[in-house]
This record gives structure tokens, sequence and C-alpha cells, in this order.
């Protein structure tokens, strides 16, 4: 295979095997992964996972123990981060408080062998790509988060980086703003092209902006998935748990097609191998309420959330937690309502049930 | 996709970048380890250095009319005649004996020539004219020059100078002396302190700032300035004499005032910080379950200030036992540890037993600083970004009590400020109180004169500019330079060991390592660069400190982001990381200034002719009985100080105003 097929071949970033010791605690381990040209890709999952440790290897700031880093097929592993090709936005955006915006986003296009006249045009563009084009002369301190941010993105890409990484780059900020930029974000990276690795915890985040999901739980990943594949079929029940709302019914398997929850039965819709010792999923939306043939269970609990309401639901099998469901608003009030202490009916869809083997 | 896992943990390529980081760290580590590590190990080897004269093996032969008598040795005559060896006194390197002073004149007798036969190995115990013999060589020569003959004595290790020591009880009471003074100081000025800690922080007193001014006066002068001014006071022919009941000011009741004098700033700067870190809220809940003030006192004040109250004790402790100064004025015939070093040293010169009370006095200073070092830690981790600050509330009987400390506090510390300027200024004190500026005529007395006042206006200025640039320099690296792994935690270790070390110590320490011949560094010894070098070292630690809690506030991720725009750190470094913690730079320049002006413990042992220093000339002065010119030289310092504080202030000023980015 000759070279330039090979580059063609291989995908932009390839992450082989890296695992990460912090003297006995290991914060990767063997973590393998593929990220293609122009791909937007969020690291999710709960602090500790080592979704940072991760984007900071990538980097170059933190020292794999073992394992390699190829970016666009050269091996990078060992490189200190001046060697490497990114930018990068910090949860802190860790911009200096003593030079201006314009200072700060031209910081690094100095000693670039640039003339001064092209700086201060490429310092232009960035900050009215960013949509800042009259802040140059001010100051960090006196722009609001949301524009700090924009700043920080705008030095991140001013030396056209073929990568970039973003460190929670959008949870220093309030709500309002937060879901304003990170439509503003991805509109950028999709218009640049550039090649985008987002750290988050927060999956409503990963789930709006990135093209794939990297799941990761205590130094492995989870699933690597499209938003909708790692919602609808969450692979593990760690992903199933922590992206959105999910209810676990622990039964056994009676054959590959049945399983046992306490006194009922459930179809499953496809045959399952594993353990006989399984995790039943569903998400609350998917239990549906008033089903002829469903099962009886007393409502415990109403709940009013806006645009649902949600039913907690009690019946022998369901075990202490209980169940939960999800009724559209509409749907409520078409039917009058859900009174404490209602007997209702309710139906689990099989093509809507997860199966999880339990160890 | 998969390829071979890496056979070995991975070792990661260094950028030239990381070269450089690396180079300055070990300049600056090294620094550390020339100036401290090897003169402290130097002493501690010196203080198991044990010295005696072994008279065994030389031999000594008389040539008469009859020829070649039969050889005795010099410790045959010894035994034969009684002689105390080295006239009984403990025998050290510099020890010399002399035959002639064994064998008495008489034996002389008819004597032509006297051969003299060193029996020893190697270089030799016998010494003509300064000139070793060599050992099995032998001299002759007239009884007469005989005079030109000396005997060393030999080296060996051991503990006899450490049960010398302390089976010897005018040394041994040193011990209780200091442990009796310091701890007495710090039984006085923790409680006094507080209270003015307490008023600044805490209380409706009027003139807040004026009373925190005054409390910091004292770190502006050495501190054998408040013990000239109490010998004023109530020395003999003190106007305060009378208050003191029949009882002497030499001892330990003028030590303990002059101390608390000297301490006073330290113990309240401590205990301020710490009290400023009260919670409103914990007062809103004691008052909403109705406890006294009294209860509220004990339950929240004291507590949450048991740090600082620990903290304070700790290092007032530490600078009394480990202060020479105050002792060496108004000590009268009251020995303690630092003193015993310098007399020792300087009076005796028996340096193997400096050694041995310098090992002695690291002692409690070392658990002292650690017992500090722990608490000050506990105390920055109850800081909290949610505290809501204490807005004080007046409270007639209580404000008034404070005003009254306070006021006694600050009449004490600037009488005894008034007094030495008085007796400056007068002709002889008390006796004829024209006015003269004959005291200021410091060229006329012994102590190095004006010059010593320029040196150390020099060493002062060295000392700021160089220390600061490489303090700062090694703080930046410990906390900023990426990938430098075990030589990040060394130096980080380093950087607070100075602290641990007494001015004593450490100065004993330099003469042991940099005046010895075989040194290369030994050039610098008697020069300015040993006094620069040595207190640069000596007040390493807080002014590392300083830089280390401006640069902690920097964001940590400032050295990522400029590597990842390629950027060379010393560009970040000089852009951004030097402009934003210019103010605190400039503390830790004045910090170094007015300690380099007011140190007298370590350059008392390094300074030479040439490098007299000021503080030094007021050693001198006093001990020559110019105790007038003495004071007059304390108040030049005083108000050298007060000149770079207020440079100090009106620079720090400019910095603020003309950085565009400071204003909001």
């Amino acid at each position: 295979m000759d070279a330039v097929a090979a580059e063609l071949a291989e995908p932009y970033l390839v992450i082989d095997q890296v695992t990460k010791r912090f003297g006995p605690f290991v914060a990767l381990d063997r973590v393998s992964l593929a990220v293609r040209d122009g791909e937007f890709v969020c690291f999710l999952g709960p602090s500790g996972c080592g979704k940072t440790t991760l984007l900071r290897a990538i980097a170059g700031l933190e020292l794999q123990s073992e394992g390699a880093i190829r970016q666009k097929g050269q091996d990078i592993s060992l490189l200190p981060p001046s060697a490497r090709d990114f930018g990068i936005v910090f949860q802190s955006y860790a911009l200096f408080p003593n030079l201006t915006v314009a200072d700060n986003v031209g910081y690094g296009l100095v000693g670039r062998g640039l003339r001064r006249g092209a700086i201060q045009a490429r310092i232009d563009e960035l900050l009215r790509l960013v949509g800042l084009p009259d802040q140059g002369p001010k100051y960090p301190a006196q722009l609001s988060g949301g524009q700090q941010q924009r700043v920080a993105l705008a030095r991140a890409l001013a030396t056209s980086p073929g990568l970039l990484l973003l460190d929670e780059p959008l949870s220093a900020l309030d709500a309002k703003v937060r879901q304003r930029l990170r439509l503003e974000m991805k509109d950028l990276q999709r218009r640049l092209g550039v090649t985008t690795i987002m750290v988050t915890h927060d999956q409503d985040e990963a789930l709006t902006m990135a093209d794939r999901i990297v799941v990761m739980n205590e130094g492995v990943i989870e699933q690597i998935g499209t938003p909708e594949e790692v919602y609808t079929r969450p692979a593990t029940a760690f992903v199933a748990d922590f992206i959105g709302e999910m209810n676990f019914l622990d039964g056994a398997l009676t054959d590959a097609a049945a399983v046992r929850v306490g006194n009922l039965t459930l179809a499953l819709p496809a045959p399952v191998a594993s353990g006989p010792e399984v995790t039943i999923g569903i998400r609350p939306e998917d239990v549906r309420i008033d089903d002829a043939h469903g099962i009886e269970a007393q409502v415990h609990h109403v709940e009013f959330l806006g645009a649902h309401v949600r039913v907690s639901l009690d019946h022998e099998a369901f075990g202490p937690r209980g169940l939960v469901a999800d009724l559209a608003q509409n749907l409520y009030r078409a039917r009058g309502g859900v009174a404490v202490g209602e007997r209702l009916r309710l139906g689990l869809p099989p093509e809507r049930l997860l199966v999880y083997g339990r160890s | 996709m998969a390829s071979l896992p890496h056979p070995r943990a991975a070792r990661r390529r260094t950028s030239s970048d990381d070269w450089v980081a690396r180079g300055l760290i070990l300049v600056v580590a090294s620094y550390l380890v020339v100036t401290l590590i090897f003169p402290l190990f130097t002493m501690v080897t010196r203080s198991v250095e044990v010295f005696r004269f072994d008279l065994d093996l030389i031999t000594v032969q008389f040539q008469t009319e009859a020829g070649w008598q039969a050889e005795r040795s010099v410790q045959d005559w010894i035994e034969a005649t009684g002689h105390e060896v080295n006239a009984g006194v403990r025998v050290s390197e510099r020890s010399r004996e002399q035959i002639l002073r064994i064998i008495p004149r008489a034996e002389f007798q008819g004597v032509d020539l006297v051969r003299v036969h060193d029996r020893s190995d190697g270089r030799g115990l016998v010494m003509v004219a300064g000139q070793f013999i060599g050992g099995g060589n032998s001299w002759e020569g007239t009884p007469a020059d005989l005079r030109r003959v000396q005997i060393r004595p030999v080296g060996e290790f051991g503990l006899a100078n450490y049960t010398h020591y302390f089976a010897t009880p005018t040394l041994r009471q040193s011990i209780v002396n200091s442990f009796a003074i310091a701890l007495g100081t710090t039984g006085i000025v923790v409680p006094l302190a507080f209270a003015y800690a307490f008023a600044l922080t805490r209380s409706c007193i009027p003139f807040k700032s004026a009373f925190r001014t005054i409390a910091l006066v004292p770190i502006l002068v050495p501190s054998l300035l408040p013990a000239i001014g109490l010998v004023y006071l109530f020395g003999r022919q003190g106007i305060l004499t009378p208050l003191l009941m029949g009882e002497s000011i030499y001892g330990p009741i003028g030590i303990v005032m002059a101390s608390v004098f000297f301490v006073f700033p330290h113990a309240v700067l401590i205990l301020t910080t710490a009290l400023t870190l009260a919670d409103q809220r914990l007062y809103e809940a004691a008052k909403v379950l109705n406890a006294s003030p009294w209860r509220t006192f004990w339950t929240v004040t004291l507590p949450a200030a048991r740090y600082g109250l620990i903290s304070a004790a700790f290092v007032t402790f530490t600078l009394v036992i480990t202060d020479f100064g105050v002792p060496k004025v108004i000590g009268g015939n009251v020995n303690v540890l630092a003193l015993d070093i310098y007399k020792q040293v300087v009076g005796q010169q028996n340096f193997q037993l400096g050694a041995v009370v310098s090992m002695v006095l690291l002692l409690p200073a070392v658990v002292a600083f650690t017992v500090d070092r722990i608490a000050t830690r506990r105390q920055v981790a109850m800081l909290n970004a949610r505290t809501v600050p204490l807005v004080p509330r007046a409270h007639k009987i209580r404000d008034r009590t404070l005003l009254v400390v306070c006021s006694l506090m600050a009449i004490f510390i600037l009488g005894i400020l008034a007094m030495c300027q008085f007796a400056a200024l007068f002709q002889f004190w008390p006796y004829d109180l024209s006015f003269s500026l004959r005291n200021y005529d410091f060229d006329r007395m012994d102590g190095g004169g004006w010059a010593a006042y320029w040196n150390s206006i020099r060493m002062a200025t060295y000392t700021a500019v160089i220390g600061t640039a490489a303090i700062f320099l090694g703080a930046y690296l410990v906390e900023k330079a990426p990938r430098l792994g075990l030589s990040r935690d060394f130096m980080q270790f380093m950087a607070m060991l100075p602290m641990a070390v007494p001015g004593m110590v450490l100065g004993l320490s330099y003469i042991f390592f940099f005046n010895d011949p075989t040194n290369p560094l030994n050039t610098i010894y008697g020069t300015m660069a040993i006094l620069v070098v040595s207190t640069i070292t000596h007040f390493y630690t807080v002014a590392h400190l300083t830089a280390v809690t401006a640069l902690k506030q920097m964001d940590k991720e400032f050295e990522a982001v400029s590597e990842s725009l390629k950027q060379p750190f010393w560009r970040t470094l000089r852009r951004v990381t030097i402009p934003v913690c210019l103010p605190s730079i400039l503390d830790i320049a004045i910090y170094m200034f007015v300690n380099a002006m007011t140190t007298v413990s370590a350059v008392v042992f390094l300074y030479s002719t040439h490098t007299a220093l000021a503080s030094v000339a007021i050693l001198n002065m006093d001990d020559a009985g110019d105790i007038a010119p003495a004071a007059a030289m304390g108040m030049m310092i005083f108000y050298t100080n007060i000149a770079a504080r207020l440079l100090h202030m009106a620079t720090s000023r400019a910095v603020r105003s003309s950085q565009a980015w400071r204003q909001r």
C-alpha cells in the first residue's frame, strides 16, 4: 500500500490502546478510538471517568503510560505539545488578563514570519468570525463570560490548527448563554470543517453538538455512537443510566426470548445470548399508559414537569424503586389527569426493552 | 488498527523549551544546594570533629657535651613535669602546644642542640615556623630556636564535643535560659498580639490604620535597637528605672521586653490574617441561638483562629530563640544558645563547639518550623470563597478596653524608638541635654563608620534585585514550567528549608564551608558577594512563598495555551506572568531589602573590614560602649527602611495605574 492510500485509509486521529496510570490509579485503560477528518466528537462521562485525561493526552499535556496516538498518519505519542497540531479552549478560557482581546487572539501568530499587517488582518478576520468585530481593544475582564469564551475560541483557531480541543468550554456559563453558544459553536465548526473533540459532562450538550459521542466511565469507553444510537440503543447499563432517564428491573431469562420479572413474564424483541440474570431497561417515555393488555399497577406519585407529567407506579414485580412513566402533557390532559392511588394498566413494548447481562 | 504496545513506559521527546526550563531549575536548585545543604553538611561534620594532642608520637633528644642523650617522648615530659596541656583549655582545631612550655627551662642547661622527632604518619604534627616538617622527619636546632616549633593537634570523628557540651553546666544552662525566655516572650506576645489584631479586625476602635502601621514599625529596625532603647529607658541612668523596683534591665526582663518589641509585628500579621477570615453567618447563628458574647468568643472566634494562634506562637518562639542581637546588648550575664554560638566562635575561636551549639539550636527551630507549616496549611484550607465577611459592631466596654491595650502597645513601640532618637541627638544623655550631631560622626567610632551604612544600602539593594529575580524565577519554574518531574519536588523542598535554619547557624556554616581554602568558592569569602548570598538564602522561604501565592492565583492553563500556540515559555513569562505578578514581585523586593538592612545574625560572621554593615556597626559600637552612636545608626536604618517602603508604595501605585487592564 503506498503512502497516499495509507493516509486515505487512516482516520484523521487514531488513539490506539492508550493507558494512563497515576500511581496505582488507572485513569485510562487501553482506550482505542478513531476520529474522522472534520468530525465533531464529544467525550461524555461523569467526573473522574478519564475524559479530560484523554483530551490532555491528545494535546500532549499528559503523557500516556502506554499506547500510541497518531494524527494524520504520524505518530505523535511522544511529541511535546508545542510540536503537535491543535488549538485548545479550556473551561476557564485562560485568557491573558493583561493583554487586549486583539493581543490574545494574535498571541500565537507571532514568530511565524507574518508581517504586522497580516497579523492584524487575521485578528480582525477571527474576531468577525466569532461575532466580536469591535472588541479588539478591550481587556478580557471587560467582556461577558460568553464573549470571553468566543475570544478563547478565536485564539485557538488563529493558527488554523487541524484539530480543535475543547475542555468543558461552556460549563462556566449560565444556561441561556450556553444554549445559544452551543448552536453558534456547532455552526462555526461545520463551516470551518475543523476536526473537533469536546469534553463535557453535560449530556444535552453532547447530544445536540456531537456527530459522534464517546461515552466513558472509569477509564474505559462504554460506547461510541451517534447521539441517536447512544440514546436509543445504549450499549451498556451504564450508558443507559447516564444518558437520559431509565427504569431498571431485575429479572431472569426463562428462554432466549422471554424474561421473568417477579411474577411477570415479558417478551423480548429478539433472542438474547446472556446469563440467566439480566437487567431490563425501559425509558419512561416508552412506557405505554392505558394499555388494554397491560400490567396493573398503582399510582404512587405524580410529578408535574412542564412539558410532561412523570407518574411513579408501584407493582410487586417492580421492587422498591418502582417504575416511572412520562406522559406527554396533551395525553395527560386528554385522559383527564392521573390521581394518586389510581390503578393503571401499562404496557412495556418488547421492541423498546433493553436487556443487559448481570454478573 | 492494532499495533504493538510500547514495550516500556513511554518517554517523551524533549523540546528545546524543556531543556531551557530544566537548565534554569538546575541553576536555582544548585544555588540552594551550594548555599545551604553543603554548608550545613560541613557544619554537621565539624561538630563531630574532635581534636587532641598526640604527644606520644613526638620525641625530644638533647645533645650535650657528652653527645646525644636518650630520647624522651613529649608525653613523658608532661607526666614528669605535670604540665597542663593547652593550659587546661579544651583542645580545638586552632590550639597549639609548644615544647618550650612543656619542658622546664632549667632542663636546657648545657644543651647545645635539640632534636625533635615526629614519629607520626603523613603530614605530621610538628610545625616549624608555620611549616610541617612531615611525619617521620626530625628537626634540629638550638634551645632558643625551639620557640619556632609548634605541635598541632590531630582531628578525629566522635561525639566528644557533644558529651563535653552537655557535661558543662554553664553551656547546658543556656538551653534552659533560651527556652524559658522564648516561652515567656511567646506567652506575653501571643495574647497581646491577639488583642491587638482583634481590635484591628473585630472592633470599632478609632485610628485603626494608624495602629496597624505602628504595629508593623518594629520590622524596620534591627532587633538590637529595642534593646538599646530599653537600656536608655531602664538602664542605670534610665528615666523609667524606678518602675523595675530594683530589678535590673540587664537579663531576662530586658531580653523579654526587647523581644516582645521585635516579634510583635510578626504575631500581629499572622493573627490579623486569621481573624479576617471570620464568617458573618456563624456569628448570626450564635446570636439566633442566644449565645452570650463571651460564649460566642470561646466557641466561634477562638476555634476559627486556632491555626493562626498556633502559627503565631511557633513563629514567635522561633524568632526569639534564634535571635542573638537582643541578648547581646541587654542580656547581662545571662547566656542563651544564639549568643553562645557567637561567643564560642568570635570569642574563643572554638568552631567545633560553636557547631555543637548550632546543632542544639537547630533542633527546636526545625520542630517549630514544621508545626508552623502544618498550621499555616490548615489555616489556608479554611479559606472559603463563600464566606460572608464579618462587619464589626460597636461595643462600648470592649472597644474602650481594646483601645487602651492598643494605645499602650503603640506607646511602648514608639516610646522605644523616640528614646533612641533622643539619645542619638543629645550631647550626652541624660547629663548633657544640648543638641549635637556628634553621635552621627560614625567615622570616629569603631564599627565601620559611614562606609558601613553605605555598604548596607549596597548589600540590601543587591539582595533585593538579585534575590527577587532568582527567587521569582525559582518559584515560577516550580509552579508553572511543564514536565519537570522530580526536580520540581526537590526544588519545592529546598525552597522551604532556609526558614528552618537560624541565621547564626547559617552564618557559622558559611565560615566552615566558604573559608575552606580547598573550596573553589573560597574567593567569595570576605566579600560583598557572600553577604548577599547568605542574606538571599536566609530569607529565601518567605519570598518564595509570596511568589508561589501570586503564581497560584494565575490560571494554571496559561502555559498549556501558550504551548499549543507554539510560543516559548519565556515569552509568556515576559508578556503575561511577570506583568500580572508585578505587585507581588515588588513586595518580595521590599521584603528582601528591609531584612537585608536589619539582619545581624548570619552576616556577623561573614563581614570583613571592607564590608562592615550598619547593623553590625550597631553591635560593635554598643560593644565598645558607644551606645548613643549605636542608637543613631539604628535610627538611620529605620529611616532608610521607611524611605524604601514609601518608594515601594509609590511604585506599586504607579504599576497599578499604568496597567490599564487592572481597572474595571
